[in-house]
């Protein structure tokens, strides 16, 4: 992870902010983290308070502070950044956050016990600040967790050198100082796996069970062995990381996309010791829609950015990958996502040799989670929600988060879990 | 090092080759620290207060606390340090070994007795080891030894008795160096006049409490578990220092050069002391934060200060603001105005509608879909609070209109 700001670089940041009458940095956060609120009480040294707000208000705080993309978010609209650049607010998010842990200063407590329970599907992030909320308002909460660690995408999928297990793990105990519990290796995909939490006295469900199947390249003549897709690839780096850096010791890397996977791949790949690492990716560099900290974070990795390239077949030596086909494209008209199309250039393909392709061209929602009666999906396989995040007519059952959304960012799980959190209590009337 | 022709200047008969010196502080401690700083441009000294020894002197420990302001550090600084702990002979060895060896600079000794016949065997050694003036340190607020420093400006004629001895023994020009803890510091400097000082040294520091520790409960700097009242000087002080050379160069009938200082840092700050009277300039705190190179651009922003407006003294900057200030009543209450906003540059803060609804003429409304402020001109105070806050200041977007004929502007009463 980056270095953490200092307590005076973080109260210089404060300071160039403009503590606006309007802020359009709260405007710009899907988690409702008040970015104009605590930098305000930072900068008149009111660091509780700061704390309080962030973790109020978000109880990833802290998580959200080191991966969200600001840019595209709360300091999108900074008005500083008409005077020279925008105010860090990760940087001062996370400033917060982790001097309130060195202080021992925890701003949250667990409700009055009401005697009710719910069932949480998924520890990621839309599944734990739902949980979060619901204990801070009396509730029992159980988060059910397929994996055998909780913290969904952000335990095994976010590389470590954007955010550290360790420092995910110091956000989960203050959900767990709430009282919230965790009952891991295990999955909640079938209409008997609901019925039988609705015996054990769950009053509600809230599925957060996130977006966790790659798309692979559609391409004739996949081979076994050398291709592999972004999110088991990210996995086996966190669990396995010496065993990837003799793997990949003095290999050439193929990564294709342009999302903040296939930035995670690329670097992850750069820092496990690849020799060439390359992101291949059909479009330009503007319409990639990788954030720009992590493009940036990739090209001070050393990756190589083919841009205006798209893959067209498998290079193999019998069941391993040698490489990829690849044509030169060039932009066309907007397509009906309003991106202007890749049109490949006749005449131009040629081989790009590899040792590893990584495939990161889209994560989707698990399809097993049709099986619950009631529930409807899009042909993306995304949940649908009707107002309070109410993901059945007839039976008191949630949904949010990238389940929902399909892959996005975690400040807007966050914002899905409370709302969700609050349609529950609702519900269930406390 | 680069000379500067029109820095040069003639300050109670000494002549100087440019006004800035270092005060006498810390930074002017001993021979080769002061060496240091003539090399890198300062053109005098005011050393190191001397006592003839006959007290103890121990610093505090520690002696000094910064003052920060959000992540400015030193905007002011408290110091508890006394007057030379080293022995007078070292002293004085000392201002010989400056006049030795930096003949061109003008050292000048400062001295504080704890009585007559100390006062004048002091003014005396210092003549006799070629100190070029004397300066009389009746202000340090925080001696520890009775009878000393500012307590003898609090008993004023003490100020007329002690200058009046060291002018029997010597014929070195005088300044009485003052404080600004008194309620007019013209009249401690006409005792000093009366005893014959030659010129004025002001401010020395201003009595504070820069802070008190949350877990200690103890005022700042803590000496082993203790805080005192002491001096502050530093920035946050010029404003004071500037106020108080401005009454000295006014006063009628004094008609005593004044050396200025108090939170000299650039030439800008510099300027504004020549401008309110200041013939010559001290320099400690900045010292302190900067090191002694912080001379060099006192010292080329004067002389690009001077040449740009073909001015080739400082004879022709000294005391030139003076006729433009007045007691307030004699302003022209006549002329009224507005701010004026240049809102192609604004970036849309809402600070100023922010402060003008809290501390203003309630004349900013802010526009939610633009997000830029309203001027309603016929509520406008014309108060330009709303111009410190603004982020564009360079130059500023906000700034001051007068209005002829402006209606006066009276809040009717709140329903």
């Amino acid at each position: 992870m980056k270095p953490a700001l200092t307590m005076n670089q973080a109260m210089a940041e404060a300071a160039r902010c403009l503590l606006c009458h309007d802020a359009p940095c709260a405007a710009g956060c899907p988690a409702s983290t008040a970015p104009d609120v605590f930098i305000r009480k930072l900068r008149f040294r009111n660091l509780k308070g700061a704390a309080k707000v962030i973790k109020e208000r978000n109880v990833m705080g802290g998580v959200c502070a080191v991966v969200c993309p600001t840019c595209s978010l709360c300091a999108a609209g900074c008005t500083a950044a008409g005077l020279d650049e925008p105010i860090d607010i990760g940087a001062l998010q996370r400033f917060i956050v982790e001097h309130a842990w060195e202080m021992g200063f925890s701003p949250l407590s667990a409700g009055k016990p009401n005697g009710l329970k719910v069932a949480i599907v998924g520890s990621g992030p839309a599944g734990l600040s739902c949980a979060a909320e619901l204990a801070r308002a009396g509730y029992q909460a159980m988060v059910f967790e397929r994996l055998s660690a909780p913290g969904g995408m952000l335990r095994h999928a976010i590389p470590d050198h954007r955010l550290s297990p360790a420092f995910l793990e110091r956000e989960l105990e203050d959900i767990r100082a709430l009282g919230v519990r965790f009952r891991l290796e295990t999955a909640i995909r079938t209409q008997q796996d609901l019925d039988s939490l609705r015996e054990q006295g769950f009053g509600a469900v809230f599925l957060a069970t996130g977006a966790w199947r790659c798309a692979t390249l559609d391409l004739p003549g996949r081979p076994r062995e050398g291709v592999t897709d972004a999110l088991t690839f990210l996995m086996g780096a966190k669990e396995r990381p010496k065993e990837l850096r003799h793997e990949l010791a003095g290999k050439d890397v193929l990564v294709v996309g342009g999302g903040d996977t296939a930035m995670d791949a690329a670097v992850t790949a750069s820092l496990a010791g690849a020799r060439d690492v390359f992101i291949l990716y059909r479009r330009s560099f503007a319409q990639m829609p990788g954030s720009p900290e992590e493009k940036t974070l990739a090209m001070d990795a050393g990756v190589h950015f083919m841009i205006l390239t798209q893959p067209v077949g498998f290079e193999t030596r019998g069941d391993r990958v040698t490489g990829l086909r690849v044509v030169r494209t060039r932009l066309g008209e907007p397509d009906s996502g309003g991106r202007r199309r890749p049109l490949p250039i006749s005449g131009t393909e040629h081989s790009l040799p590899a040792d590893l392709v990584v495939e990161a061209i889209g994560l989707s929602p698990d399809t097993s989670i049709r099986e619950i009666r009631s529930l409807r999906t899009d042909e993306a396989g995304r949940i649908q929600v009707t107002a309070g995040q109410r993901a059945a007519a007839d039976l008191p059952v949630f949904a949010g988060g990238d389940a929902v959304r399909g892959a996005s960012v975690v400040a807007k799980a966050v914002c899905d879990g409370k709302a969700a959190a609050a349609a529950i209590r609702k519900e269930l009337g406390r | 090092m680069t000379r500067y022709d029109r820095l040069q200047t003639t300050f109670c008969g000494v002549k100087f080759e440019n006004p800035v010196m270092l005060s006498s502080s810390p930074v002017s401690n001993t021979g080769e620290m002061v060496g240091r700083a003539f090399d890198a441009g300062f053109g005098g000294v005011v050393f190191k207060t001397i006592g003839v020894g006959r007290e103890k002197i121990v610093h505090p420990g520690p002696r000094m606390a910064g003052y920060d302001y959000h992540s400015d550090r030193l905007v002011g600084l408290q110091n508890v340090e006394q007057i030379s702990d080293r022995p007078m002979a070292d002293n004085m060895a000392d201002l010989s070994y400056l006049k030795k060896n930096w003949p061109e600079k003008v050292v000048v000794s400062s001295i504080m007795g704890f009585t007559k016949d100390e006062w004048r065997d002091l003014a005396k050694a210092s003549e006799d080891v070629g100190a070029d003036m004397l300066e009389l340190n009746f202000s340090c607020p925080h001696m520890t030894v009775e009878g000393s420093g500012m307590k003898v400006s609090h008993a004023q004629a003490l100020v007329g008795e002690f200058t009046a001895e060291v002018k029997k023994v010597t014929g070195l020009p005088v300044l009485a160096k003052l404080t600004p803890n008194i309620t007019d510091i013209t009249e401690t400097a006409r005792y000093a006049a009366e005893g014959g000082a030659d010129g004025l040294t002001a401010i020395n520091t201003v009595m504070a409490i820069s802070g008190v520790g949350l877990d200690d409960y103890t005022p700042r700097p803590n000496v082993a578990g203790k805080g005192a009242m002491s001096g502050y000087s530093g920035p946050a002080v010029k404003p004071i220092g500037l106020r108080c050379v401005a009454q000295l160069a006014q006063a009628d009938s004094l008609g005593l050069p004044v050396s200025g200082c108090g939170g000299i840092e650039t030439w800008i700050d510099a300027a504004e002391y020549l401008l309110l009277g200041a013939g010559t300039l001290q320099i400690t705190t900045g010292v302190i934060h900067y090191g002694y190179r912080i001379v060099e651009d006192i010292l080329e922003g004067l002389d690009f200060f001077l040449a740009e407006r073909g001015l080739h003294g400082l004879d022709q900057v000294v005391g030139k603001a003076l006729p433009n200030l007045v007691p307030t009543d004699q302003f022209d209450l006549s002329s009224q105005g507005v701010a004026d906003y240049d809102l192609d540059r604004c970036v849309g803060c809402g600070q100023c509608h922010i402060v003008c609804q809290d501390a203003g003429g309630q004349c900013l409304t802010w526009d939610d879909a633009d997000r830029r402020p309203v001027m309603h001109e016929e509520r406008c105070l014309g108060c330009m609070i709303c111009s410190f806050v603004c982020p564009v200041a360079t130059p500023p977007m906000i700034t001051y209109r007068v209005v002829p004929g402006k209606p006066e502007i009276l809040p009717p009463p709140s329903v």
